[in-house]
């Protein structure tokens, strides 16, 4: 549903985003992290239609995006971070005023704004936006962004100004959608919000997508930096003897327990050699790299 | 659908024009300072009207034949020369109050990224706001035509035709002026970062062309020209009654005319003056090209006073012996004399309009 080939954005010489391939397929929460300037919110404005990429292509359901933004924009919704509204008008009004860019009657449009402001608990609000809270705005925001009952959601920091319960509503919603067939593409650099509802996830740092794939996939790339490593962790009733395998890249024993670094997750092969010198097996598993510590350091640096 | 998506962006910046405090604050007070102008105005041409009937009455109740001026019946265009001075302080705060936040309150509260999230182009949204600001100017206009129109029936002033096309004809020509400041502010809100900065901006290219280019230019056009020759110091002078021949000035006191029309020094002399004249005409122009206010003050003349018109058009060369004996031009007669600034009225908001296009085309919207 959505393709980056060598999606290149430069600013004053300076590449924000370079040569990113992605790809998120149909039905997805995709989860777009990265440190803060790391070029997130430049890519999303590449999908979107509302900046030209300096190079490369990108594509929303088959349509590039820099050839027709209008078609992009008809299938999209897009909630920006720190989403602003017109301060003059009731958040009605001001979703009456983006539904108009649609080809939707009055009587459709007044449905479905009413359906949305229900949605997002904003149903019977009378007072203008710009007094509305930055939790208000946010959901209004949300709003706004399904007006049109986009294919593709593109949520940029989406629960910035959430409180919890906001918070909780926005999962059970993008859950929601996504279970409706609608492609989610998440944005942020808050690991554990991404880690809450999305099932894929892409990793840019300084403008570069270092890893893309499940949130363990993610780690394991990041915490093996020469390639992705299973870490496994044998321990036996009696001391351990030297175990060989051609996969294993890193063997440390202390008595009856080892850790092993292999180039593929080879427990079962072990298991058997260790059956097979009469030992007996008390814990054999693949340890996870802590994903909290893989994506801190590379926040760092 | 293009056209749906410019008039849906004109539509919302007319009604939040129309319905925001500080453009009602304005109107009313440019209205209200207008009913007053056009009052005096009624007043004046009340009098000239009064003025007027005594004069025929006189003619007719004079038994020998009448030798002076036929006497001329007032306009009621007089009415709303009184008007320009408004317009140009009021109005002109009206044309930048409507303008100098339009697109740099969308910067600041964002509302601008939101926006463009939807399907409307950039030029979509540009032209939009620009015509649902003129609209809104164009609405103040015809408020204040509609006022002026029914104080004239009220004090039982009833407009001919070609008096009323020439009211229409002035309150499209305020309007124009009033888009040069509207253009102005509506850049600036597309350049600058926020509205304060945008009004700065605003005043300072208000006060620039308003009045320090045409001062600027008579100082310019002064050192350009030079000093101006001086006539002969042989010729005698000699003051007469009457204004035929010779090189004729005017005081408030007395009329002097230099003869000595033959002299090959005076010819010289005068020669000389025509140039200096026309240079010094040149340079003028050129600066007060550059002011709307000039131009408005031009255009509205030739429009409320057609027979001014080529003085004003051409005030330093504009032959003055000819005031009393040259025919009042029409309406279209009298624009034509000053198409120059009329030009320069349609020129200099363009411009401005066009580096907004431009500015906002190309805005970075991270």
């Amino acid at each position: 549903m959505i393709k980056t080939e060598n999606l290149t954005k430069v600013y004053n010489g300076k590449p924000a985003v370079d040569g990113l391939n992605l790809e998120v397929g149909t039905g997805e929460i995709f989860g777009f992290l990265g440190p803060n300037g790391a070029g997130k919110s430049t890519t999303i404005l590449m999908l979107t239609g509302m900046i030209e990429p300096t190079a490369g292509r990108c594509f929303v359901d088959g349509i590039e995006v820099a050839n027709d933004p209008l078609a992009v924009k008809r299938i999209i919704g897009y909630l920006p971070e720190d989403v602003g509204f017109y301060g003059n008008l009731t958040g009605e009004q001001n979703l009456d005023y983006f539904a108009r860019f649609y080809d939707m009657n009055a009587a459709d449009r007044k449905e479905r704004i009413a359906e949305l402001l229900r949605l997002v608990h904003l149903d019977g609000v009378t007072q203008k936006a710009g007094e509305y809270s930055r939790g208000m705005k946010q959901r209004l925001g949300l709003a706004q962004a399904l007006i049109n009952d986009p294919k593709v959601l593109f949520l940029d920091e989406p629960t910035a100004n959430l409180d919890p319960e906001g918070v909780r509503e926005y999962r059970d919603l993008v859950t929601r959608l996504a279970g409706e067939g609608k492609t989610v593409f998440v944005s942020s650099h808050i690991l554990s919000e991404v880690r809450a509802v999305c099932r894929t996830v892409g990793l840019l740092a300084a403008g570069r997508l270092v890893a893309q794939g499940t949130i363990d996939e993610v780690a394991r790339t990041l915490a093996s930096p020469g390639g992705e490593t299973f870490r496994i962790v044998v321990e036996t009733a009696e001391d351990l003897p030297d175990l060989s395998d051609p996969d294993i890249i890193e063997f440390e024993r202390d008595g009856n327990r080892a850790i092993i670094q292999a180039k593929s997750d080879i427990r079962e092969r072990l298991a058997a050699a260790i059956a097979e010198e009469g030992l007996h097996i008390r814990e054999i598993r693949l340890e996870e790299p802590d994903i909290e510590d893989a994506f801190m350091a590379l926040y760092r640096g | 659908m293009a056209l749906d998506r410019l008039l849906n962006v004109a539509r919302k910046e007319f009604s939040d024009q129309i319905t925001s405090r500080r453009f009602i604050i304005i109107l009313a007070l440019f209205l209200a300072i207008s009913a007053i102008g056009i009052h005096t105005g009624i007043e004046n041409y009340n009098t000239l009207l009064d003025s007027y009937n005594q004069q025929l009455q006189y003619m007719q109740d004079s038994e020998a034949p009448y030798a002076g001026w036929m006497p001329e019946k007032p306009s009621i265009m007089l009415v709303f020369s009184a008007m320009m001075s408004y317009m140009v302080s009021l109005g002109s705060v009206l044309a930048i109050a409507t303008g100098f936040d339009l697109v740099s309150r969308e910067k600041e509260t964002r509302s601008l990224k939101t926006l463009l999230s939807h399907p409307v182009y950039r030029d979509e949204i540009i032209n939009g706001k620009a015509l649902g600001g003129i609209a809104a100017l164009g609405f103040a206009m015809v408020l204040a035509l509609a006022i002026s129109f029914a104080m004239l029936l009220i004090f039982s002033i009833v407009p001919t035709v070609e008096e009323s096309l020439a009211i229409l004809v002035f309150g499209a020509v305020s309007l124009l002026f009033l888009l040069g400041y509207f253009a102005v502010a509506l850049t600036m809100s597309t350049v600058a970062p926020e509205s304060g900065s945008a009004l700065i901006y605003t005043l300072v290219i208000f006060v620039l062309v308003s009045s320090l280019i045409p001062i600027l230019g008579m100082a310019i056009g002064n050192v350009f020209v030079g000093d101006p020759p001086q006539p002969p110091q042989s010729t005698p002078m000699v003051v007469r009654s009457d204004g035929g021949g010779g090189y004729f000035t005017s005081t408030s006191s007395q009329s002097v005319v230099h003869v000595g029309a033959d002299d090959p020094a005076w010819q010289q002399y005068e020669e000389d003056r025509k140039r200096y004249v026309q240079r010094q005409a040149l340079v003028y122009d050129i600066s007060y090209i550059l002011s709307p206010q000039m131009n408005y003050a031009v255009v509205s003349m030739a429009v409320t006073n057609p027979r001014v018109a080529p003085m004003i058009s051409s005030p330093y060369t504009y032959d003055y012996t000819q005031v009393s004996t040259a025919e009042t031009p029409g309406l279209a007669d009298a624009l034509a004399q000053v198409w120059k600034n009329l030009a320069a009225l349609i020129v200099f908001p363009s411009v401005f309009f066009a580096a907004a296009y431009v500015k906002f085309m190309r805005m970075d919207i991270r």
